[in-house]
């Protein structure tokens, strides 16, 4: 304490922080792993208790397993894509001589946009029978673009229904989360780039590294390896989470294809008011959210020590 | 935008013709119609007709502008049996279904508009979009300045201030770090519901009144301001809560911008959250919100006015990033300086 008149200001200070931590994120993670071990709902007070009973049918029933297959599909197609899009968009626009900006703001635009009105005009592109996508795809028919297999096909037996296709809605709403995300990603590595020292590829070329792939593999790619943890962490959070283009396009479906556990968590506990399966959904989704960010720190805090 | 084939062109008077620059800028121009085809797609079919966007009439990116009939304003203004008895007087002579061709015409004539206005007028009268707009402002600034609030003296306490459990609470902030917000929607929104806060502004603004993140960025940022300020400061006989907001708030004011850019720019956007803790009251509806009820009541007949819906809502941010990009890329890529 250096000053009397500072010894009670601190409480003063924290006070308000620490009461809404509590209050805000504290208190909710532990009414939800109270909640998910009873049938809950609202405007019902007499809850059971069941146990564990929402867990094992979060790890048994079919509809949840659909939920994780669609989740780590959107995961485990999102963040690998959208990351390499991420790295390769700023390597290119770092690397040419002019308009670096323009791609630069225009990469970016779709993290500005409202995720939701990007949604469905997406959902308009992608219409069937109006869309842009499919009549322009039209458009190829009959003409030497025939000779791709997957055009040909089209032509012949229709274009895929995209957001109504059980085959592709997933694989649709993967895009669109990539469309949107892997700007935030290239700004990311931007940054990272131009924390490398000049120095590294001067000594590397001393030391007869020529090719571009080799100062990358040698210089950029380790010097960028904080970057690309936290690139990495985020966009799984990210992706984790996704929930808009879920709701406003298939609502999970169809047969439930793109159900995703933010939208599970939504339409279980929201729409058909079962709080404890709701939050059982809750806990196992914070638990892989908080394992993810955990491994990132470990990640982080020992690479400080070599790079 | 560039131009491959301007570039070629220009290339032997400037510098030496690369074909490696050249496929590079082939590639980006690639990734770039791409990223831009959805904002094509909506600021074109905004200023379009039904018949354009359908396909029955191609036309290119503006349309052709023709006057068109709006048919709910006809259906709405279609005459009854009173409007033509009182039309009566004004065709002496003709029958009862003449009159009413009459009339059905004169309201045709009235109801004719340019797509463009039609499309945009229709965005703004068929819901409350000038409401909603508003509400977004609201509460993103509400949002933003209770986290400063909250944020800015913890953060000073923590970077500045020696006392007892000092570490324990930033070990805390670091923790809370770890929870996303959105994931923990469900025992909030069961709680506001307790409380009979759902569907109130209250409810949009309280989960976000914290924010973890602008602590630990604005002690971070503390941190780097030297001791000196504060005791010359306290020389002077200020108080702990002056020195917060006299001293620690003007040097911080770049920090707090890039801080207030990202949280604007979350909450303006965010739908998952208003979703949950609005329902059905349209005067609390947030932009995405907007957007959203525009689509599900969708009749076939309201592309055009949804894309205009779609255009307004995004515009704001949008105009606001091309003009301070340098600021805008800060802000959103602070959550990457921790």
């Amino acid at each position: 304490m250096r000053a009397p008149n500072q010894s009670r200001a601190h409480l003063w200070f924290i006070a308000p922080a620490l009461v809404l931590m509590f209050l805000v994120l504290i208190l909710p993670i532990l009414i939800a792993g109270y909640m998910s071990l009873t049938n809950f709902s609202l405007g019902n007070d007499g809850a059971d208790f069941v146990g564990l009973k929402n867990y094992t049918d979060i790890f048994t029933k079919s509809t949840y397993e659909k939920m994780f297959g669609a989740t780590l599909r959107y995961v485990g197609v999102t963040v690998p894509v959208s990351v390499a899009l991420g790295l390769g968009a700023a390597l290119l626009v770092n690397s040419v001589t002019r308009f670096s900006n323009v791609y630069r703001t225009i990469y970016f635009l779709p993290v500005m946009a409202a995720l939701i009105a990007m949604a469905i005009v997406w959902e308009f592109a992608l219409h069937p029978q109006i869309g842009i996508v499919n009549t322009t795809l039209e458009r190829g028919c009959g003409t030497w673009l025939e000779v791709w297999g997957w055009l040909a096909r089209g032509c012949a037996d229709g274009f895929p229904l995209w957001l109504g296709d059980r085959d592709y809605a997933i694989w649709t709403l993967c895009f669109i989360g990539i469309w949107q995300g892997f700007g935030f990603n290239m700004v990311l590595y931007l940054a990272g780039l131009t924390g490398i020292p000049r120095d590294l590829y001067h000594a590397a070329e001393m030391d007869g590294t020529k090719s571009g792939w080799e100062k990358f593999r040698l210089v950029t790619w380790p010097m960028l390896g904080p970057t690309t943890v936290f690139v990495v962490t985020i966009s799984f959070i990210r992706s984790f989470q996704v929930f808009d283009t879920v709701e406003a396009l298939t609502r999970g479906g169809p047969s439930k294809s793109t159900y995703v556990m933010m939208y599970a968590i939504f339409e279980k506990a929201v729409k058909q008011n079962l709080m404890g399966i709701g939050a059982a959904i809750t806990i196992v989704f914070l638990a892989f959210v908080m394992v993810l960010t955990l491994i990132q720190r470990w990640l982080v805090e020992r690479r400080v020590h070599y790079v | 935008m560039s131009d491959p084939a301007i570039n070629a062109q220009a290339a032997p008077l400037t510098f030496r013709f690369d074909w490696i620059e050249t496929l590079k800028h082939a590639v980006l121009i690639v990734g770039a119609l791409i990223v831009l085809l959805p904002f094509y797609v909506m600021l074109s079919y905004s200023l379009k007709s039904q018949a354009e966007i359908e396909g029955r009439l191609p036309t290119g990116f503006f349309g052709a502008q023709q006057m068109t009939v709006d048919e709910r304003c006809v259906a709405r203004g279609a005459p009854d049996r009173d409007a033509i008895a009182a039309a009566a007087t004004r065709f002496p002579g003709a029958s009862e279904r003449e009159i009413a061709n009459a009339l059905a015409r004169e309201v045709e004539a009235s109801c004719m508009a340019r797509p463009v206005v039609y499309n945009y007028t229709t965005a703004f009268t068929e819901a409350p979009l000038l409401r909603y707009l508003l509400n977004g402002i609201i509460v993103t600034a509400s949002i933003f300045l209770i986290q400063v609030l909250v944020a800015l003296p913890c953060a000073y306490a923590l970077a500045k201030l020696r006392f007892w459990g000092r570490e324990a609470v930033f070990g805390l902030v670091l923790f809370c770090l770890l929870i996303p917000v959105h994931a923990i929607a469900l025992p909030l929104y069961v709680g506001l519901s307790k409380f009979g806060l759902t569907n109130t502004y209250a409810a949009l603004v309280v989960p976000w009144t914290i924010s973890v993140f602008g602590i630990f960025l604005m002690r971070q940022f503390f941190m780097t301001v030297p001791d000196d300020l504060i005791d010359a400061a306290r020389m002077d006989g200020m108080s702990e809560y002056a020195i917060v907001w006299k001293v620690m708030l003007p040097t911080a004011i770049p920090a707090l911008m890039a801080f207030g850019i990202f949280s604007v720019v979350a909450h303006w956007n965010d739908y998952f959250w208003p979703r949950i803790v609005i329902t059905g009251d349209r005067s609390l509806f947030t932009p995405p919100l907007g957007i959203r009820e525009f689509r599900s009541d969708l009749d076939g007949s309201l592309y055009g006015p949804m894309m205009a819906t779609a255009c307004v809502i995004v515009t704001p941010l949008i105009v606001a990033f091309l003009v301070a990009q340098r600021r805008f890329i800060e802000g959103i890529t602070l959550s990457g300086m921790k």
